[in-house]
Formats: structure tokens, sequence, C-alpha cells
């Protein structure tokens, strides 16, 4: 094997598949990446047998080939060396890659190419197109909430229903539900659900910050994988197996008081109660008052700490309903609020003990649930 | 840093004490404050008519009856006891700021710099002993020294109805002299093994070479030998938010099975996971304690991702230490168990799960216990069992943090 390509190309085609590297593995191949010369391009791929990453660059190929070469070694070579040409040849007899850049030179030892794990291809199954923003748009409103300790697996996924013209995602980690659903351009052939890992969701939003057309995502017939296609860049997932929870049964149906407020204020009040609330289980106190006839509501935003103070930040609110208090940890309001653009947000709230529910006004596509934390007298 | 000046008061034989002012007419009389006799009930409080017979707290009361057929048994009037308790906690408090009550019938105060609005320490002292006489009607002890441990000692040294003021300085000079149980940190298991080394007096474990103090206590023994030369830079805590929870147990017999070990475990996870929900405080962090037969100690903690007050949680994360930790063939000599990183708040859970069916079913097993006792409902795993270690019985008094 022997190409050339420009530094800046290499490097941030390795960025681009090295979240999929296997970080602990007792493969040794899987901390590697595989370079293949295909088709006058070069591919670089990545998999820790979860998720896998292939992304193409362009080179100037002079003799086809592939290896593995170790992902962190190579990397930071590449992501030393100035924006030149890189000059490259694989020794074949020692499985050696030579690069060359200016006046910097390195000799990196890799794996045969036959012990790379084969990452699956795009075959005749259920596909559809989804607007690379929108899809961003939901991976970020929603994977943030799956769990991430493995005690439930289908928890560390997201829900993903195509039915329709619409796909809906949820994820939920047992203290938090975040739902979102989009409309399609055209109806999917036919319905599925399946459950993604959130990680490799979040590498498909990672991955296609620049893509600008349409991404195909396909699932596998046997519904064991997903595959998300890009224009120079596949990542292919594993889906979790099992029965993700009625979600639809978590979300409130009803609320005794709906407090609207300004989306940007309510986030800067709960990121300063959150300074205060970290030494005390990050627990954050809202105090809803309504007005009267309808205007001149408040919402306070409260945490305090034994050793270190306390904060508190009111702002004005249009409050529907009765007069409440209620806690929720500060990382789960910082989360949601985080990722919510409208300008005015709904919080909708019974009691102290149930659930809150948070939708931005004017946008039914997206509803979070929190619950709450109990606080002791 | 010039001399403190702590007082420690200790009311005597409380309990017994509020007995003869319930009822004039035993007063004088050997009385015991404690369980039932049929059963397994203890000593909780006796007067002092009752200890010259032999009789002490912790004794079972079929064995204080016994030695003392002629005494009267009270099965104890909490709240009576609780009010008492207020009132003289209420004299104190007019003195210094700096008062710190740690138990029903203990305080102490920190009433450094106070001698010309007061008097000399020992002056005050008798002066707080008077008040607490004729105000409550009940006699006390007070240990006057330059720090906690000593002011405690010197309380105990006291009774009953006395005060004894240890001067700055004669710290170490004082406790030499006294049996080594009376020293803070020394239990029943280690005073006998000191004493078959032939230390028996304070003042003997003071002069050890530090070599054999740390073949005797592994790594606590710098702070016992500080404690030993009476030496305690504790300040006098006023308003304190419990930060752990904590529960250990010192066996008779060092104990090699690990079957024992998690099933005291389970035990300790009990009492700490109620004392956590009796608080509304919920634990962070988990924390096993384990103390070779060579009095090496060693703590081991897990953070967990979400707070908790259920004894199950903390049981499965000290077993997980224990587990990772044990070495075929070890014993242990103390097993114990603690939970920090206190907070007052719960997330609560958006299915209804394992955890949460647990929380309700914790909670209804609190309530069945605070109204029909401890020992009214438990696990079918802590139904006694030949399994089950000796033990040393807790001592009055004897709640010391462990982390």
């Amino acid at each position: 094997m022997r190409f050339s390509c420009l530094q800046e190309n290499l490097a941030k085609g390795l960025a681009t598949v090295g979240r999929a590297v296997a970080t602990r593995s007792t493969l040794p191949v899987l901390s590697n990446i595989l370079l293949a010369t295909e088709e006058g391009r070069l591919k670089l791929s990545a998999t820790n047998l979860e998720v896998g990453i292939n992304c193409w660059i362009g080179a100037k190929v002079e003799e086809d080939g592939a290896t593995t070469i170790p992902a962190r070694l190579l990397a930071d070579f590449v992501n030393s060396l100035p924006p030149e040409r890189i000059e490259v040849q694989l020794i074949t007899r020692t499985q050696t890659l030579s690069l060359k850049c200016a006046n910097y030179e390195a000799n990196v030892k890799g794996i045969d190419a036959q012990e790379f794990p084969i990452i699956m291809t795009l075959g005749d199954d259920m596909t559809v197109n989804l607007e690379p923003q929108a899809l961003r748009e939901m991976i970020n409103q929603v994977a943030f909430a799956a769990a991430l300790d493995e005690s439930r697996p289908v928890l560390t996924g997201v829900l993903a229903e195509l039915s329709g013209s619409r796909l809906t995602m949820a994820a939920a980690d047992g203290f938090r539900l975040s739902v979102r659903s989009s409309d399609l351009a055209a109806a999917a052939p036919e319905s599925v659900s399946v459950i993604i890992p959130a990680r490799a969701l979040q590498e498909v939003a990672r991955v296609s910050a620049e893509e600008e057309n349409p991404i195909r995502m396909s699932v596998a017939s046997n519904r064991s994988q997903v595959f998300f296609h890009m224009t120079n860049i596949d990542v292919v997932s594993q889906l979790v197996d099992g029965n993700f929870p009625d979600y639809k049964q978590i979300i409130p149906k009803s609320h005794s008081t709906r407090t609207v407020v300004d989306s940007v204020a309510l986030l800067q009040a709960i990121k300063i109660a959150s300074y205060f609330a970290r030494d005390s289980a990050n627990i954050v106190r809202l105090r809803i008052t309504p007005g009267e006839a309808g205007s001149g509501g408040r919402l306070t935003v409260m945490a305090n700490s034994a050793e270190l103070g306390d904060n508190v930040t009111e702002m004005g609110a249009e409050v529907e309903g009765a007069a409440i208090e209620i806690a929720f940890n500060a990382k789960y309001l910082l989360d949601v609020f985080s990722v919510i653009s409208a300008p005015k947000v709904a919080l909708e709230t019974s009691n102290p003990q149930s659930p809150g529910v948070i939708r931005p006004v004017g946008d039914d596509r997206f509803i979070h649930v929190i619950m709450p934390m109990h606080i002791a007298r | 840093m010039k001399p403190r000046s702590i007082h420690h008061v200790d009311l005597d034989a409380f309990f017994a004490s509020v007995e003869e002012l319930l009822d004039p007419a035993i007063s004088g009389l050997p009385i015991i404050v404690g369980g039932d006799p049929q059963g397994r009930g203890v000593v909780a409080s006796c007067s002092y008519a009752a200890r010259a017979f032999g009789v002490h707290s912790a004794m079972p009361v079929a064995q204080a009856l016994r030695l003392c057929p002629q005494a009267i048994v009270r099965h104890g009037h909490h709240s009576v006891y609780a009010a008492y308790s207020r009132r003289v906690m209420a004299i104190l408090a007019e003195y210094t700021p700096l008062l710190e009550q740690i138990s029903i019938d203990e305080a102490f105060l920190d009433v450094t710099g106070s001698d010309r609005l007061f008097g000399a320490p020992e002056t005050l002292a008798h002066t707080i002993q008077n008040r607490i006489q004729v105000e409550c009607g009940l006699p006390s002890s007070l240990g006057v020294a330059g720090n906690k441990l000593v002011a405690k000692i010197a309380s105990a040294r006291a009774k009953p109805r006395g005060v004894l003021v240890v001067p700055s300085g004669q710290e170490a000079a004082f406790l030499a002299p006294l049996t080594i149980d009376r020293l803070w940190g020394v239990g029943d298991v280690t005073a006998d093994r000191l004493r078959k080394e032939g230390i028996s007096t304070i003042g003997k474990l003071a002069a050890l070479p530090l070599r054999d103090m740390e073949r005797l206590f592994g790594n606590g023994a710098a702070g016992m030998h500080r404690r030993a030369l009476g030496i305690d830079d504790r300040p006098v805590v006023t308003e304190w938010h419990r930060k752990s929870v904590s529960q250990e147990r010192t066996f008779a017999r060092d104990v090699s099975s690990i079957e024992v070990l998690m099933h005291c475990l389970l035990q300790m996870s009990e009492e700490v996971a109620a004392q956590l929900r009796k608080d509304g405080d919920c634990a962070r962090t988990v924390v096993l304690k384990m103390r070779y037969p060579d009095f090496t100690t060693i703590t081991r903690r897990v953070t967990l991702a979400q707070p908790t007050n259920l004894a199950e949680v903390l049981h499965q994360e000290a077993s997980q230490l224990l587990r990772r930790e044990w070495k075929r063939g070890a014993q242990l000599r103390l097993i114990g168990i603690g939970a920090t990183g206190l907070v007052r708040g719960r997330q609560l859970a958006l299915f209804d799960d394992h955890s949460e069916q647990l929380s309700r079913l914790s909670r209804a097993v609190d309530k069945i216990r605070s109204r029909y006792g401890r020992d009214s409902i438990r696990r079918a795993a802590l139904l006694e069992t030949s399994e089950s270690p000796e033990e040393q019985p807790p001592r009055e008094g004897n709640g010391r943090p462990m982390v």
C-alpha cells in the first residue's frame, strides 16, 4: 500500500473514527484503526464491536493495500505534523507503516488487516432519509437522558420509533424521560421500533456536524443493527435487545400548576443555584407563586448548603394554578434547559412527589419529564 | 493557643434519678430502668443503690435481678426523661453558646475565657452542679479539663455528685494511674489484650515505644499514643449536622468466616439505614472498616450513583467491598460499616422499580418497629442462628464515630 494525503484530511479522518476505537479490549486489533485504499480514496475504520465508524478521505493512491495501526499513536503523531502532504507506505512483510511529512518521519508497527472485524455495509434494509440538522437536534434533546450505568441495559439506549412519516426518540434513566418527535419528508416503508445505544447516536451527532445531505438511516432486516450513511462517513451500531418501558405511561396526563418562564433567565438561575447545591445532593428548590388574575406570578429558584451558604433568584412567571414548592436535581434541570431553544418554557407540576413536565412553549415535538427530589422535613 | 476550659457534665444514673423524682417513695432504693426480665432486656440505667450490688448498665435485667432481687424495675418513661434533659441543657446554655450535647444526659461546655464572668472553672462547675440539683432535682458530676477527652474521664472519676478539675499540664499525670479501659478507643477486647501484654494502666500505654504501639494498634498507633498522653484537639461542636452514621462490631473471638461477616454487615446495615431514615438523610458513600487481629485497620469506600437510605443497598455495597478485600484464611477482630456524604434529599424514581418498593417496605418496617419495638419484625436472614458470632455487648454512651 502506498498513498499520499493532506495532513488536515488524515487528522480529521482519524478524529472521526477515533471515538469508536475500543479502549479496554482483550482483542489488540480493536485498539487499531484500519487504513485501506478503496476506489482511489483512503478508508479509515474503527470499531469496539458495539459501534463502528467508516470514513473516507481524499488521497492519491499509488498502490492498493490495507493494514491496521494503533489508533492513539497514529493520531498523536499525525496531529503533531505541519499541514502538509504526508507520504505513506506500508512495508507488507513487517506490517510497518512508514509516514513522512516535511522533515518528520515515523515507522509505526501494525497488525494485519485480515484480523480486523468486518463492519457491516448497507444491504437491502428498511431505509429512511433524515435531515441532518433535525437528527442532530433530536439526538441532543434525547440521548443525554439515557442511563450511564448498565444495570438496566435497555435504558442505556434510545428508543427510536418509526411510524408513518414520524420518527420519535425517547430515553429514560430511571429519574427522567426525554421524548422528541420529528416529521420525515416521506413515510417510512414500515413501522419500526428499535433501541439504539445512546453512545452510538451521540457519535452520529458528532460526526455529522458538517453533513448537509440527508442521512440515510437503515435498520437491518433481522433488527440487530442500525446504519447511518452520510456522504463520507458511515456509522453502524448494534441494537440493544429488550423491551423499552412504556414511556407514554410515565408522562403525566394532568397537572395542577403550569408555569411559563423565560428560558434563558431560568437556565441562568439554575446554573447559579447549582453552584450552591453542589454540596447538598444538587438539590434546587423551585417555589412557584401565582399572581392575581393570571399576572404577576413568580418563580423563585433556591439552593443552600449548610457549609457554603445560599442563593435565591426570583423571576416573573405566568402561573396558572396553585402555588407549589418542588425540588429537583440541578443537573437534570441544567441538562434539559440546555437543549431547549424556544424563548419560553412551561413547567407543569402536580405535587412535590410527582413528576414535573417541561415543554418548550409553542413546540409540541419535545417533552421532558423529571422526577422531583423528596426533601426530608 | 491558650489552654481551653472544657466542662463535661454528666447526670448521675439519669433515668433512675428521674424515676426517684416521679415516685419519691422509692428514693434511695435499688432501681433498675430497663427491659423485660423475662426476655432479653438489658439494664439501661440503675441507681447507685443498685450498683452497690454489682448491677451495671448493659447487663441483662434477669442477671441484675439475681444480684439484687429486691431491686425495683421500671420500664422507662422516655418522654419524661427527654423533658428533664431539655431543662438541664437549658441551664447549661446560659453559661456558654459553645454547648455540645452528646447524649440525653451528657454535654460538653467550652467556657474558655469566662473566669471573670463566672469565677474559676471549679467554682463554675459547682455552680452548675448546684443549679441542676436545685432546679431539676437531679444529681450530676462534672469533669473540667483543657480538652474533651480528659474532661469526660474526669467526670467519670468524679461520680457520683462530684467535681474534678484536671489543671492544664497535668493531663498525662492524671491519666497515668487509671486503668486502660478508661481510655477512649479501648474497648473490652482491646483492654484484655493489653492487660495480657502487661499494660494495665494508661501511663504504661503512654510509655510504650512507637514500635510496640504500631504492633498493637497498626495505623491507629499515633492517635492512641496522643490519647494516652491526654492530648485531644477536638473542638466543642455546637450545631452539627451528622456527617456520618456507622456501626461496628468487635468480636469476642476473631472471625474467619466470610458468611458470618456478611451476616454481621446485614445486621449493621439495617441499623445504619434505619438511623439514616430517622434523620431524613441519604448517604452517597458506603465505607467498610476491617480490623485484623494485628490491629491493622483498613477502610474501603464506594460512592453511589444515587444516595441511599436502604439497608439492602448498603449491605450489597459493603459486601462487595468485603469480597474484593477478602483473602482466604484471613481473620477479622472487627468489622464496621459506615454511611457518609449525607444529603437531605432523595431522588424519586420514574419507574416503580425495586428500590421504590424497598423504600416503601423499609418505611413500613420503621413504623412497625417504632410502635411495637425493635424486635417485633425482622428479616428471616437475621433470625438467631448458630452462625451468629459472639459479640462484645455495647456499653452505655459507646457511640463512637467511625469515619
